[in-house]
């Protein structure tokens, strides 16, 4: 058995990785974070197919599943990408399926943005940049187009991931199932976005590491540089642990998801908690290692941890998934 | 329009501080490094697609068939070349270390001579070896013209005539250059502007760019379908051994990464002729 990711899994990553290495630089994710609209890679992103590769030949998609998708959302996780990328991978196939296909067309070919709100979560995340919201409210699943939303604005740890405490009414909603249906498809929903919120916590956990170790092999004190101090070495080495831990979950969950696994949701719940505290994890280490100069504003780490901080609660907070995953192992409902 | 782009597979230049030597100092070692296309070529790629294609509508109205020459594994550099757009690639089988400028002009020279293309084009230089010999190597092996370092190449009959602006150190020529040919590009090459062949409408501009198109998921998917040939030195009937050998590699001196202030521009002045040895 093969374990590994395929060449053309690969060859996706890499696509990912270079149009955002040229156009999702840190100063673009700053300039975000500053409210300067500057211009993103989600145009990109939609051009070279990313944001619709679940969706099948006949909705205007590759058919590809979430093991293709994986390597793409740990990337922008990596860049810190300030689109609501993970969303797009996880709702579309469904939102295209279900008699939303106008919306998934535009969400695909990068010219509308969607969030989610699933259940009793109180916020909807990218709640300034979102075009269309899908909702699911207990009894049916819809997309409620933004200015039919009711938007209260939440201050965001996070400043490139705005949020905001939604109201919702019936006006130009488009419904896509209701009942037992639309608790299945808003079920799948969760698990792909929890998933897709591991790989892209994965992927800000190896920048927060790179950043780490490049200053620790750069900054000098006592006339040698803090790396080669045994005390920075381990933290540094704990950091790569809990994410080299991390990240078969979620390919595990990945796999799951799209071979429709009937331990789905607890193999995505064991990705996303192990993910959210590694991240924490190697924020708390990166931060340790950088000193003072970590908590400036001015330097770029705070985008990646602040980010990791806002997605340790998106879809699911570590006791949402710890209780789920106990649930699970007990066999209870 | 028929192009024939030569690409190589090099060590990535952004990783370009983790080459090694080997403990004999007789070779550059690619233990652990990442291979990327050699980014000039993948220039010269963007130039070939952009010759063959109607710019606005990207429908293709021309071949590109792309060649490497290296082991089994630069597959994957000719992958990433289908990915982007060209329609076919070549793999001659060979060993990075015995490749000089030389065998890499004979080997194809005979690619050329089997597949008759309208033009070659081509990266001036590699990044690893950096000896820019390839080209012109090349265009004397066949008798072709050759226009190196272009900025500009625009045809509008196939590649039967072309005007070919090269970037020189004291500014920039323009040649009137008869097909077939064998061009050698710059990165202002993917000028906006830079490349029209008659098909893509003159008011066509590409979009900003530094380097060569993203391969599109789609394109990724298409390139697994796309034929690749395989063949050797041996079998195109070419003498594979280098002129060229490396008596010794040495990696430039570590920096010692101590700053000076100094108080004047006299007191700079006499560091620099004194200490430093650089005036």
């Amino acid at each position: 058995m093969r374990f590994g990711f395929t060449e053309d899994q690969l060859m996706l990553r890499d696509t990912v990785r270079e149009i955002l290495a040229r156009e999702c630089t840190p100063e673009v994710v700053r300039a975000v974070w500053e409210k300067k609209s500057p211009k993103t890679p989600y145009g990109t992103l939609a051009e070279a197919g990313v944001l619709g590769m679940t969706l099948t030949e006949e909705q205007g998609g590759l058919g590809l599943d979430e093991t293709d998708a994986a390597l793409p959302l740990e990337e922008a996780g990596y860049a810190a990408l300030p689109e609501p990328i993970v969303e797009a991978i996880a709702a579309l196939p469904v939102v295209a399926a279900h008699g939303g296909g106008a919306w998934a067309e535009k969400i695909a070919a990068g010219e509308a943005r969607l969030s989610i709100s699933i259940g009793d979560a109180r916020l909807v995340a990218f709640a300034e940049q979102a075009d269309v919201f899908l909702r699911y409210d207990g009894k049916k699943l819809y997309l409620a187009p933004r200015e039919e939303v009711a938007l209260e604005m939440q201050v965001s740890v996070d400043r490139t991931r705005s949020i905001a405490v939604p109201r919702f009414t019936d006006e130009g909603a488009t419904v896509l199932a209701e009942g037992a249906e639309a608790a299945e498809l808003a079920a799948l929903v969760f698990d792909r976005a929890a998933l897709g919120s591991a790989l892209f916590l994965n992927g800000l956990s190896r920048k927060m590491l790179e950043l780490a170790v490049e200053y620790a092999k750069d900054r000098v004190q006592f006339g040698r540089p803090i790396g080669s101090q045994q005390a920075v070495k381990h933290r540094l080495a704990d950091a790569l642990i809990a994410l080299e831990f991390a990240k078969p979950l979620a390919y595990r969950a990945a796999w799951s998801v799209a071979v429709a696994d009937p331990e789905r949701s607890l193999h995505v719940s064991l990705a996303k908690l192990r993910a959210s505290e590694a991240a924490r994890f190697v924020a708390k280490q990166s931060l340790q290692v950088h000193g003072a100069i970590g908590y400036t504003i001015e330097h770029d780490l705070h985008l990646w941890m602040k980010r990791a901080w806002a997605l340790a609660a998106a879809y699911g907070t570590e006791d949402f998934h710890r209780d789920r995953i106990g649930r699970a192992i007990l066999n209870e409902a | 329009m028929k192009i024939l782009v030569p690409i190589k597979r090099v060590a990535d230049p952004d990783n370009a501080n983790k080459v090694k030597i080997s403990g004999d100092g007789t070779e550059v070692t690619s233990e652990g490094l990442e291979w990327k296309m050699n980014p000039f070529d993948e220039w010269s790629l963007e130039a070939a697609l952009r010759l063959t294609e109607d710019g606005k509508t990207k429908s293709r109205v021309g071949e590109v068939v792309v060649v490497s020459i290296g082991p089994k594994d630069a597959v994957a550099t000719i992958r990433q070349g289908l990915a982007m757009g060209a329609e076919r690639g070549i793999l001659v089988e060979g060993e990075d270390k015995k490749l000089d400028a030389l065998v890499v002009a004979k080997i194809l020279q005979k690619i050329v001579e089997k597949e008759n293309p309208d033009l070659v084009v081509l990266g001036k230089q590699t990044v690893d070896g950096d000896s820019n010999l390839v080209g012109t190597y090349l265009a004397e092996f066949l008798g072709w013209p050759v226009a190196n370092y272009a900025t500009s190449i625009r045809t509008s009959d196939d590649g039967k005539t072309l005007t070919i602006v090269r970037e020189l150190d004291t500014g920039a020529a323009t040649l009137e250059v008869k097909g077939p040919a064998v061009i050698t590009t710059s990165d202002r090459i993917l000028h906006p502007h830079a490349v029209k062949n008659g098909v893509t409408p003159d008011d066509f501009a590409y979009p900003e760019s530094e380097g060569g198109r993203y391969a599109s998921l789609k394109g990724i998917m298409a390139a697994k379908k796309k034929p690749v040939e395989e063949t050797s030195a041996a079998a195109l009937g070419v003498d594979a051994a280098p002129q060229v050998s490396y008596v010794s590699f040495k990696l430039p001196p570590a920096r010692s990464g101590s700053t000076t202030f100094v108080e004047s521009a006299a007191e700079l002045v006499q560091k620099l002729r004194n200490e430093a040895k650089v005036l």
